[in-house]
């Protein structure tokens, strides 16, 4: 048996364990994205991070050696699982308005777990089957608005007004703009709306709505 | 998909070429270790990998076409598009792209835009005291001919000089 | 390499020996056909002479060279030969005239030509051959050259000893892995010694795909059996039966000369079963890689070899589990080299040089705006400034050296104010940079750092394998805000962004190209955060560099109206009557700089 040392926690692992069966084993829990036990293990979305004796690893691959010390959160940590993850989303294609999963899935409970601010509110209203206000053609701020908020708006049948900031995934704004195209919300409100978030639109933004009015 | 696009996967691969891959498989013999030395040995003789002939490497070496394709993909040195009778390679390196390489290659794109003539980007050749390099290949003999410290313009004159001996 | 035999090979047998250098670079100036008009001279006037094919000696700014020895003569260099010079310079030379000449090899007798010493020269005299000592002297192809020189001497000293022993001398000598990371050569050799397998290999890393970098080439073009000697000796010492050497396909000339080397040495009894009589079996094999960036990094490397893509997580490291699962030893060209060295001519002349932490000498590539462009061995732990500065020739007439970027996509750039650093791992390591493969890419005032940095994000993001996160979208996301800055739609919130996110990558990356991709990034932000805020901020490019923020302004006195600008623009951009001062239309202007060339009377300038 080989002795590890979890967040103060020493605890007994076979030998050619890997660093992530020893945290199980010690009751701790770390995000992780791509590793399937036995049917995938590669170590190539590096959000499930530790620090071994001070370096960096990841715990799903990375085997335990006697004596080691093992820390599964600290401030650092905790950054870098965040931009990892923030890259994840900015390849995902974030379009929770229109998806099957309605809400349910591996990245939405992530980003809240580590507070990744990518995720729309579409991917909560959804999960309580409720009617999509944009597909009504009404301006809702839904597919613009950081997901958490429990979705009071939409419970109360009103539109989102946006209270919890504004989606920080560049690949979000693009869909989310077509989506309200789509359905028909005029650019003008939805200038309107958005001025929730800035008091003068920023450029970059307003070059985006152009854009995609204008195809 | 099309019809069009059906019969242009669907053409059935030429017996000599057909031969020419089994030949080479059978040098090498049937393994995926060969795998790479296989694909550079076609390549020679083809000047690129077409996709028919991979799905033939495919079912010889029974290792699946998306490895091959994995394979094919990943390293620079094969081609899984036709080129043309001349083949450009503009030295990207550190020295070359310093003095302007990324100038002569535009230059070069703009001249040969209508000559069956392929610009590529390359690695470095090592012969980064002559920078800006340009290697051609001719496709047709295999000679390669090395162009040192480039400008616009003379990469211009070396597009015209190769466009003029181009067998219509 | 004693005086007497270099002379004897310089010299030969006949009157009259040419050296003509045939390797990758030389050819590419033209040393082919100096070659043939060489032989051309020779048959027409009939003088009882030889041409001797040798390596390239590493100063590239005089290719095409050669040295003729003739009889009661002085060796002499001859520098940027064409073909046409031949027949003078061969002329003169035999009428003891050697005006023209760039050195002289060495001196045989106290008469004086005119002709400075080579040993005399900055660029040869502070540069100490250790592996590189044949390199331009020797006949690559010939191993009876080799073995005159002292090869294969090492090997049956390395044979006569246990392998434990063997690796106690390479632990002595402090040899460290010239590849990069420079992790101790003895312990990699140790730890696969020791792991038990009834097959082990041994591999020699050739892959050398850093932009600015080919002493690999130059070595393995110019002394392949040096790097065989150290291959089999590395074999013998960790107990493998099976070695390859990966070299990248396109360097097809390397990849020759080491496959006929390994054949000559077979023949000779070097390789094979029983080597040398004794109970130890070896075969090598040369392995012509398809070329990618990241086969340098050693899982890569070995899962090229198994017709595979990508490397994986560490540990098992490869000397524990590697090719096809045995315990596999990878090492790199130089340091082979340097293994055979050090058992020829012994531990002593090794550690004579270096400093405390890393013996020896390191070979490295100075390239860029440097008036003399090579490669240059020199001790490890010379300056910067040394090396740039008198042994290249510092910057051409009339420029300034800004920086200079140590150790390719994967390193850094030093400024100017720290070119007294010296060269060794630690030290450049703690600067941002990486002594890499060894080469060093001068950046004259001409050269924009963000731009420098945008491009070795390009190499990185076009070699990433894509297997890990941070390196496939990270770099992606890198480039993309360089791109923007280096168009002049940058915000000042994208140099933050820059600097956690290259971290993150550095930290949380899968294998060592990820791992070091971001270093020009953040070793430019850290050294040349101005340009960055002088992008940003002022959208201007201080270098003017940076197409999206130069434009080409004719300047309408020295104007005379031509029209050559008109007919070189690529773009249709200038308009202008015959004699009247032309006008570029900015908007259709494409910046290719053509103008600027061809204008004869310089009236076109950027802003």
């Amino acid at each position: 048996m080989v002795k590890v040392k979890v967040n103060n926690v020493e605890i007994d692992v076979p030998p050619g364990s890997y660093i992530i069966d020893a945290i199980e084993k010690a009751g701790f829990k770390v995000p992780l994205l791509c590793y399937l036990q036995d049917l995938f293990n590669e170590a190539t979305c590096r959000i499930c991070i530790v620090k071994a004796n001070g370096r960096i690893v990841p715990s799903c691959r990375f085997p335990v050696q006697e004596g080691m010390v093992i820390t599964t959160s600290d401030d650092e940590l905790s950054k870098m699982r965040k931009i990892n993850f923030e890259l994840v989303l900015a390849t995902h294609n974030i379009i929770c308005w229109n998806c099957y999963r309605k809400g349910s899935c591996l990245l939405v409970s992530l980003s809240k777990e580590l507070g990744v601010e990518g995720i729309p509110v579409c991917s909560e209203c959804s999960l309580y089957g409720d009617l999509c206000l944009v597909k009504q053609g009404i301006p809702c701020l839904g597919p613009l608005t950081i997901a958490g908020c429990e979705a009071e708006c939409t419970k109360q049948n009103a539109p989102c007004i946006g209270c919890r900031g504004f989606v920080s995934s560049t690949s979000t704004w693009r869909n989310a703009l077509r989506f309200y195209k789509e359905n028909n919300i005029k650019k003008e409100d939805l200038e309107a709306i958005t001025r929730i978030f800035w008091p003068i639109l920023p450029s970059r933004f307003q070059n985006l709505i152009r854009e995609v009015y204008m195809q | 998909m099309s019809r069009v696009e059906i019969s242009k996967i669907e053409y059935a691969i030429e017996t000599d070429v057909l031969r020419l891959v089994e030949t080479i498989i059978s040098k090498h013999g049937c393994n995926r270790s060969k795998l790479i030395p296989i694909l550079q040995d076609i390549q020679n003789e083809l000047k690129y990998l077409p996709r028919k002939v991979l799905e033939v490497v495919s079912s010889k070496l029974g290792v699946p076409i998306s490895d091959i394709i994995s394979v094919a993909s990943f390293y620079h040195q094969f081609r899984l598009e036709p080129v043309g009778e001349y083949v450009f390679q503009v030295c990207f390196g550190t020295a070359c792209y310093l003095r302007g390489a990324s100038n002569v290659y535009e230059a070069l794109k703009l001249a040969t835009s209508k000559v069956s003539i392929t610009v590529e980007k390359a690695r470095c050749f090592g012969c980064c005291s002559l920078a800006p390099v340009v290697m051609v290949i001719s496709t047709r003999t295999g000679e390669k001919y090395i162009h040192g410290r480039l400008n616009t313009n003379d990469a211009r004159k070396i597009a015209l000089k190769y466009s003029a001996t181009i067998r219509k | 390499m004693s005086k007497y035999s270099l002379h004897e090979i310089i010299y030969g047998h006949h009157d009259l020996r040419v050296h003509v250098p045939i390797s990758s670079c030389t050819l590419a100036t033209g040393a082919q056909e100096v070659y043939r008009a060489i032989e051309d001279y020779i048959k027409r006037t009939g003088v009882s002479a030889e041409i001797h094919r040798v390596g390239c000696m590493g100063l590239c700014f005089l290719d095409p060279w050669i040295m003729i020895a003739g009889k009661n003569l002085p060796p002499a260099i001859y520098a940027n030969v064409k073909p046409l010079d031949v027949e003078k310079i061969l002329d003169r030379y035999l009428s003891e005239d050697l005006s023209g000449a760039y050195a002289l090899r060495f001196r045989i007798d106290d008469k004086d030509y005119g002709i400075p010493l080579l040993d005399d020269k900055p660029e040869w005299k502070y540069q100490v051959r250790f592996v590189s000592r044949n390199c331009g002297i020797i006949d690559p192809e010939s191993i009876d050259e080799y073995i005159r020189t002292g090869g294969y001497e090492g090997l049956r000293k390395a044979l006569k000893m246990k392998p434990e022993e063997v690796i106690e001398v390479v632990r002595k000598s402090g040899l460290r892995g010239r590849g990069g990371a420079g992790f101790p050569t003895w312990l990699k050799w140790k730890i696969t010694y020791e792991q038990k397998s009834d097959e082990k290999y041994v591999i020699c890393n050739g892959d050398e795909g850093d932009p600015g970098a080919f002493m690999n080439r130059l070595l393995a073009e110019s002394d392949p059996h040096r790097v065989v000697e150290g291959l089999i000796i590395a074999a013998y010492a960790v107990g493998a039966t099976k070695g390859y050497i990966f070299v990248r396909a396109e360097k097809p000339l390397m990849a020759d000369r080491l496959e006929k080397a390994v054949v000559e040495a077979r023949k000779k009894g070097f390789l094979g079963e029983k080597i040398l009589g004794t109970s130890f079996n070896f075969d090598i094999e040369v392995y012509r890689s398809a070329g990618a960036f990241v086969c340098g990094e050693e899982t890569a490397l070995i899962a090229a070899i198994e017709g595979r893509a990508r490397p994986r997580q560490r540990p098992p490291y490869p000397a524990v589990s590697g090719l096809w699962g045995k315990p596999t030893l990878v090492n790199n060209v130089e340091t082979l080299a340097h293994v055979a060295t050090i058992f020829q001519v012994g531990v002593e002349e090794f550690t004579k040089y270096g400093t405390e932490k890393s013996k020896g000498t390191k070979m490295f590539c100075v390239t860029g705006a440097v008036k003399r462009t090579g490669v240059y061995e020199v001790p490890v732990g010379t300056t910067i400034k040394k090396l740039v500065y008198e042994l290249a020739g510092g910057p051409i007439e009339g420029r300034k050296v800004k920086a200079v970027q140590v150790g390719g996509p994967s390193g850094g750039c030093i400024p100017f104010n720290l070119f007294d650093l010296e060269l060794d791992y630690e030290t450049l390591q703690a600067y941002g940079a990486i002594m890499g493969s060894g080469g060093l890419v001068v950046i004259d005032d001409s050269g924009c750092m963000v731009n420098v940095a945008k491009y070795f994000t390009d190499f990185t993001l076009a070699e990433s394998c894509g297997k890990c996160l941070p390196c496939r979208v990270g770099m992606k996301i890198m480039n993309d805000i360089l791109g923007r800055i280096v168009n002049g739609e940058g915000d000042v919130s994208d140099i933050e962004v820059l600097r956690d996110l290259g971290v993150s990558i550095i930290k949380t990356s899968l294998c060592g190209l990820g791992g070091s991709a971001p270093n020009p990034v953040l070793s430019t932000l850290r050294y040349f955060d101005n340009e960055y805020r002088e992008h940003i901020e002022n959208r201007k490019c201080p270098a003017k560099v940076c197409p999206k923020l130069v434009t080409y302004v004719i300047i309408n006195e020295k104007c005379r109206g031509c029209g050559v600008c008109a007919r070189q623009c690529p773009a249709n951009a200038i308009t202008g009557a015959a004699g009247k001062p032309h006008y570029i239309d900015s908007s259709k202007c494409v910046r290719c700089g053509a103008c600027l060339i061809s204008c004869p009377f310089g009236a076109i300038e950027k802003t």
